[in-house]
């Protein structure tokens, strides 16, 4: 070989290099990889080991385990299993709902209040975000002490006050306890959905209410024909983020019922954390964790459907 | 030029975090070698402790009682105590522990639940040969305590340090003599209820006072077994089963005549009744003996005259029965040096005579050792002599068995269900052992 050859190669080689390099550049790939990583690591592995520890008998305590799909029978078959799904269902629906209607109809006073000029709106802001930053097992606590059926429970004696005789069995009744955990659950997942429409109000284009109101729509009919279909997406998407919330929520309820009486506010999260770390059952409470996770991907399709076709129908 | 700048600041970095690395392993060559050339190594010993009996604890009589006697025994000993806590989730951190100790990780010293201290056997360094020195020998325990140190081959195990058994408490001022059996409780508390008072209460939601405290005293005084030799579950079947029913069937009766509110079933610990003792409305009630103290600070000295303690009610023709539990050390370590040594910190601090005393007065825990309640050390209360009766008389450990969380879970599930009225106590019972069973 000449050493005109041998350049021509290594300039050749080199233009490949650069060209790789280069093309490699201007491709996402080396954006992603690092955030796809630390996924990966985070997020993908946990799930995936839970999913396969689902499929052994394996126990928190001691490393034997074997393949089997008992989990999931002995879940699917365990005496408490349709309650314990019945009571997620009504602590997630009405939560969501309440959660939802609250918080939207706090905003909206918050945000008149601003427009108005209104003294206090800081403070009412402040008020209802202190309720979100509480950590679950303090508002727990804090529930507690308010449903308390003794004589020192803070909302019997104001009942008594308005001349109930008889305590009102707030967490010793099945159905009140769990009614008296959705309520609380409520009080704790408002300002979230509030600070979410509160945002969308922010982004509001006033143009299109002053607009509605030269066309003559009443105060109701703004709120259904204009306000209501803007913020829509930002709707949805609280939606989807408060359900999966409140799917997974289980420390309030720990601290407050401990999942009872009896398995009466047992929600599904409650009952993992029970099967893992009180019964070390990690086979059991993980088949439990990927049922959860199975509805929480299903609802989360679902509204995405709903916003998909919301969004279409808005642009036709 | 930049480039030039780049390598020059990279190598900079390079020489400093290399620097950094051979320093500290100059540091620790020079340690080593002043350890060597001593010839009297200190010896660091880890124990790995409930956060309410470590540095930790809320209680500061206790963190003082620790830091003091931990500065003492380093001063006296070439030694380094680190004393620290793991969650105060307990049945999470026990098995936390099994797996450390599975991989060979676990800490030298752990103060584990003592009823589930057989779980641990296979991990653990017997103890026999420290203990002589202080005279320490397994008959002064307590007979449950025995039965958790002793290993199979005949080894001590284990040491058991402080102990609690449940009895009932009563107003001697309504109750002039405590009820011995269930209809005795039912009889005089329907009495009680006309009067004004909450007759009898006892924990009965989800939470372990409820299986120790409510179900199993009554369930063993009737001879009832949670699990056979084996350690299989067996509380749901054939005189197990009918005994666990009638407690149940019990339970079910003292909330239908109304002498015990429904809203004992959110109570899962003994201390969740004290609320209702502040009311100076309650005339008996199931509770452990660490609430002496706890009522005697909420209600005063003289409303505490009031109380008595009596056995727990049992079933007619049945035999009186409670529970005791209580924590033990257990040594992981295999170092003979950090085993001496750890021995003789606890010793000092609590096992010996005068360290269970101290700590016993202390936490206001029961000593689990006989002779220390005739030393001048230990002070007692007021119903010392009845839980000493207790312990030796009628007091049995929970079983080992891996099963037990599981079957203390269902028995707790069983008595809210009934006591909140939404199951009956044979379709309760009959749930509870369809979902063990299950496992």
């Amino acid at each position: 070989m000449t050493d005109a050859r041998v350049d021509e190669v290594k300039t050749s080689s080199k233009a490949q290099k650069r060209s790789f390099i280069q093309v490699l550049g201007n491709t996402p790939i080396p954006w992603i990889l690092p955030l796809a990583l630390i996924l990966i690591c985070i997020f993908l592995y946990p799930i995936i080991e839970i999913v396969r520890l689902s499929f052994t008998n394996a126990s928190l305590v001691g490393d034997d385990y074997s393949y089997t799909l008992s989990s999931y029978t002995s879940l699917f078959t365990s005496p408490g299993f349709i309650k314990m799904l019945w009571v997620t269902g009504f602590f997630v629906g009405f939560s969501v709902l309440f959660q939802m209607a609250f918080g939207f109809v706090i905003a909206l006073m918050i945000d008149q209040g601003t427009k108005r000029n209104l003294v206090g709106t800081v403070v009412t802001r402040t008020a209802v975000l202190s309720a979100w930053a509480i950590p679950g097992v303090i508002i727990g606590i804090i529930w507690s002490l308010l449903y308390s059926e003794t004589e020192s429970g803070i909302l019997n004696y104001f009942l008594s006050l308005a001349g109930v005789t008889n305590p009102v069995a707030f967490l010793s009744d099945p159905i009140n306890a769990l009614i008296s955990v959705t309520v609380a659950n409520v009080w704790r997942g408002t300002a979230f959905s509030m600070i979410f429409v509160y945002a969308g109000l922010q982004t509001f284009p006033n143009d299109v209410i002053e607009a509605a109101k030269i066309d003559g729509a009443g105060a109701f009919q703004r709120l259904f024909k204009v306000i209501i279909p803007i913020l829509k997406p930002i709707i949805l998407v609280n939606l989807i983020v408060i359900t999966v919330e409140t799917f997974n929520t289980f420390d309030m309820v720990m601290a407050l019922t401990g999942g009872g009486p009896g398995r009466s506010t047992e929600v599904i999260a409650l009952s993992i954390y029970n099967q893992i770390f009180n019964n070390f059952h990690l086979g059991e409470g993980a088949a439990a964790a990927v049922l959860l996770l199975v509805i929480n991907i299903a609802l989360t399709v679902v509204y995405f459907r709903f916003l998909e076709k919301g969004s279409k129908e808005g642009r036709a | 030029m930049k480039k030039m700048k780049t390598l020059m600041f990279l190598f900079m970095m390079v020489a400093l975090v290399l620097a950094g690395c051979s320093s500290g392993g100059g540091d620790q060559g020079s340690d080593e070698s002043g350890n060597g050339g001593g010839g009297n190594a200190s010896v660091d010993v880890n124990i790995v402790a409930h956060p309410a009996y470590s540095l930790k604890a809320s209680d500061q009589k206790v963190v003082g009682y620790l830091k003091n006697s931990i500065s003492t025994f380093e001063d006296k000993n070439n030694a380094n105590v680190d004393l620290t806590a793991y969650s105060s989730n307990i049945s999470e951190a026990m098995a936390k522990l099994i797996e450390q100790a599975s991989q060979d990780r676990a800490p030298d010293v752990a103060q584990i639940d003592a009823h589930i201290l057989p779980r641990y056997y296979d991990y653990l360094q017997p103890l026999d040969p420290y203990l002589k020195k202080y005279n320490i020998s397994l008959d002064d325990f307590y007979p449950f305590a025995k039965k958790v140190m002793k290993g199979p081959d005949g080894k001590i195990y284990g040491v058991q340090f402080t102990t609690d058994v449940r009895v009932m408490f009563y107003r001697k001022d309504l109750v002039s003599s405590p009820p011995k059996t269930w209809s005795d409780v039912l009889e005089l508390g329907k009495k009680l209820k006309k009067q004004g008072y909450y007759p009898f209460l006892y924990p009965a939601g989800r939470g372990e006072g409820t299986t120790v405290t409510t179900i199993l005293p009554m369930f063993w005084g009737q001879g009832g077994k949670l699990v056979d030799d084996q350690g299989k579950p067996v509380f749901g079947k054939g005189k197990n089963k009918q005994a666990m029913l009638n407690v149940l069937k019990f339970l079910d009766q003292t909330v239908k005549t109304g002498i015990t509110p429904k809203r004992v079933s959110t109570y899962g610990s003994e201390s969740d009744l004290n609320a209702e003792v502040a009311t100076g409305k309650v005339a008996m009630f199931l509770g452990g003996n660490w609430q002496a103290s706890q009522i005697k600070h909420i209600l005063g000295e003289d409303e505490f005259k009031k109380w008595g303690v009596a056995p727990i009610p049992h079933k007619e023709g049945a035999e009186i029965a409670t529970t005791a539990g209580g924590w033990a050390w257990a040594m992981f370590a295999k170092d003979k040096d950090k085993q001496k040594t750890a021995v003789d910190f606890l010793a000092q601090t609590f096992v010996g005579n005068e360290g269970m005393a101290s700590w016993s007065n202390i936490g206001g825990y029961l000593p689990v050792r006989k002779p220390v309640y005739k030393t001048d050390e230990y002070k007692g209360g007021k119903f010392t002599d009845t839980f000493k009766k207790h312990l030796s008389k009628y007091a049995k450990a929970r079983p080992s068995s891996e099963a037990y969380p599981e079957i203390s879970a269902q028995l707790q599930i069983a008595v809210s269900s009934v006591v909140s009225e939404s199951k009956t106590p044979e379709q309760a019972l009959a749930d509870a052992w369809s979902a063990v069973k299950a496992k």
